[in-house]
């Protein structure tokens, strides 16, 4: 070859054709011949390079297939790539249909996303209108994967381990959750991704049916104040003129229980408390709890706490 | 693609070659400076990586396995061997097409519309990703629809806002030019009429909006990055000591420090008004102590009394 170094790009991009255009598994010897002066010699050395070759190809995705050869190479294990597995299969993907997918991957700004546009032969950049921080987390693709192909998965949780046949994940304000069947306690459980702790063990694809009616946004209300045990319990606010308006556009016309000239009295879920709490004190002075007394009272508990320390 | 800065390891230059190959192949002659701009690499880089990927080759085809030559800027490609399709798309880029799609139904008013072209996309994805198993839940505030129809017209506006800070409604020239979502809260930042300045807004404290039938210049505007996007403004510091039930701070807001101290916390973070703290205070209630800066020691215990002294006057 006549060059003394061989770029690693070279190197790898070659053993990627070698692997796929082989007709029959290859042993680790093979490919060295295959691969004549591109991996140093003696087979410890090679072996070291050769598997870190094949890690770096794994990461990125590349599916390396092995399997114990028989015959002349019997003992020995062989590799190749399955091109089927390899080869993105075409989406055929419409204009129309690429377009949107390139706004979407422009307002997400998630560095893996506009990767995988190209990949579906994306074109140049989109000036986003709107934009959203999505956050990233090392454990979401194969919380991911394991939720659309129904595979168990064993996590850390609260320093518990816990198995689970994840239905899915859901962005909610600014958090992910895996949402799925707590097989510990029999029940749908939903835990932050972000306090999983350590990594995710992943069971065989196909172990579960999720639920036909299951509907993730019943599993986890919306509205903060809703998570408690009492779901019907309704508080009576007054909100006075700076944020009425703006508290009657958040909750919406049905809230309204009465008008008191321009601020206004209001029906809001008070189930959790210290959601309600936080809903409330965001209104600073303008805000007061007129009922139920006990909520009043908890109200008043809590200022006088604040200001006896 | 943003370009990436020093060494690239090689797992990241295999990884752009395997989608570069059939990108290119599909089309044939492409400039160098366009393959740059779109795979986030340097002109340099690219001939580099290139030229390499045409002198790789295995017997029966060692000079023709990759054909391409760089000649003036322009990248030609002849008839491909291998390399035809790309890569499959690996899990984490799945995970991040369908999450991007999804919030981008939201967030992009897609899903306003019946059959959208984002809606077919995403089956046709989801199909080749085995399923989904992402669900986005960002509900678009009413007004989010007139605001991006304002951006991609340019049209200045009129708003009536409510400043937290000053505890008013005001109303102002604005001319929007980006919403943006972080942590399920939306925002505008629009061109400030009376300052001339560029201004973040709350979309929820906007009050109303009316079109001034003027337009200005369109101007392209950076997103602030999900962490820190007040660190780059000159607001004080505060030194906050909570207890256990109120980690929730250092998860909401973006903090710029937090640190377990006995049973609870000691947070620093950023803090835009008085009065805003005056509310943090308040929600934490009891168990939250401001350590620094010294005039805002008893901010707390001040909001409270005040409020006390509503609750006291209206006491029936």
């Amino acid at each position: 070859m006549g060059r003394a170094v061989v770029d690693a790009l070279e190197r790898v991009t070659n053993l990627v054709a070698l692997l796929l255009s082989a007709r029959q598994p290859l042993s680790l010897e093979r490919i060295g011949d295959e691969l004549a002066g591109q991996y140093p010699t003696g087979e410890g050395a090679m072996r070291g390079a050769f598997e870190r070759d094949k890690a770096l190809l794994r990461e990125i995705g590349v599916p390396i297939e092995s399997e114990v050869l028989t015959g002349s190479d019997a003992g020995r294990t062989g590799y190749w790539i399955d091109r089927v597995k390899y080869e993105l299969s075409d989406l055929e993907l419409e204009p129309d249909e690429r377009a949107a997918l390139q706004m979407a991957v422009a307002a997400a700004r998630l560095a893996d996303a506009e990767f995988g546009l190209l990949k579906l032969g994306g074109e140049g950049e989109s000036t986003p209108v709107v934009v959203a921080n999505i956050p990233e987390l090392a454990a979401l693709p194969e919380l991911r994967e394991a939720a659309s192909g129904r595979a168990e998965v064993v996590l850390r949780y609260h320093d518990r381990e816990r198995t689970v046949q994840p239905y899915t994940l859901l962005l909610r304000e600014g958090f992910w959750y895996l949402i799925g069947l707590d097989l510990g306690h029999h029940q749908v459980r939903t835990f932050r991704v972000d306090r999983i702790e350590g990594a995710v063990k992943v069971g065989t694809p196909g172990a579960f049916a999720r639920p036909i009616d299951f509907d993730p946004r019943a599993v986890f209300p919306t509205d903060p104040k809703l998570l408690g045990d009492e779901v019907e319990a309704r508080a009576e606010v007054l909100v006075d003129v700076p944020r009425a308006d703006a508290v009657v556009r958040e909750l919406g016309d049905e809230a309204v229980l009465r008008r008191v000239g321009d601020a206004v009295v209001v029906s809001v879920p008070c189930a959790n408390r210290d959601a309600f709490r936080s809903w409330l004190f965001g209104l600073g002075t303008h805000a007061e709890v007129l009922a139920p007394q006990t909520l009043r009272a908890d109200v008043v508990a809590w200022l006088e706490a604040m200001v006896a320390r | 693609m943003t370009p990436r800065r020093g060494p690239r390891p090689t797992a990241d230059r295999v990884r752009r070659l395997l989608v570069l190959l059939p990108w290119l192949m599909e089309r044939r002659e492409v400039a160098v400076a366009e393959v740059a701009a779109k795979f986030g690499l340097s002109e340099a880089e690219v001939v580099r990586d290139l030229e390499l990927a045409s002198m790789c080759g295995l017997p029966p085809f060692v000079d023709e396995m990759i054909d391409l030559y760089i000649d003036e800027g322009m990248i030609h490609v002849g008839v491909p061997r291998l390399f035809t399709r790309p890569l499959r798309i690996s899990a984490p880029e799945g995970f991040a097409l369908l999450a991007a799609a999804r919030a981008a139904r939201q967030i992009t008013g897609a899903d306003e519309q019946g059959d959208s072209a984002l809606d077919r996309a995403l089956a046709k994805l989801s199909v080749v990703l085995g399923g989904e198993g992402v669900v986005v839940d960002t509900p678009a505030p009413p007004l989010a629809a007139a605001l991006r129809d304002a951006i991609i017209a340019c049209a200045r506006l009129r708003m009536t806002y409510w400043s937290a800070h000053s505890d008013r409604t005001s109303e102002r020239e604005v001319t929007p030019r980006l919403v943006f979502v972080d942590r399920g809260r939306w925002y505008l930042i629009a061109d400030d009429g009376a300052s001339g300045e560029q201004r973040t807004f709350r979309i929820d404290r906007i009050e109303s909006l009316t079109p001034t039938g003027a337009t200005d210049e369109p101007r392209e505007v950076q997103a602030p990055s999900a962490t820190g996007w007040f660190e780059a403004a000159d607001v004080p510091l505060v030194v906050l000591r909570v207890a256990a039930e109120g980690a929730w701070v250092a998860e909401r807001y973006p903090v710029t420090s937090a640190t377990a101290e006995g049973d609870g916390w000691r947070i620093e973070l950023p803090v835009v008004s008085e009065r805003w703290l005056r509310e943090l205070l308040l929600r934490l209630g009891p168990g939250a102590v401001v350590e620094a800066p010294t005039e805002w020691v008893d901010l707390g215990r001040g909001a409270a009394s005040e409020l006390l002294a509503r609750y006291d006057a209206s006491r029936a």
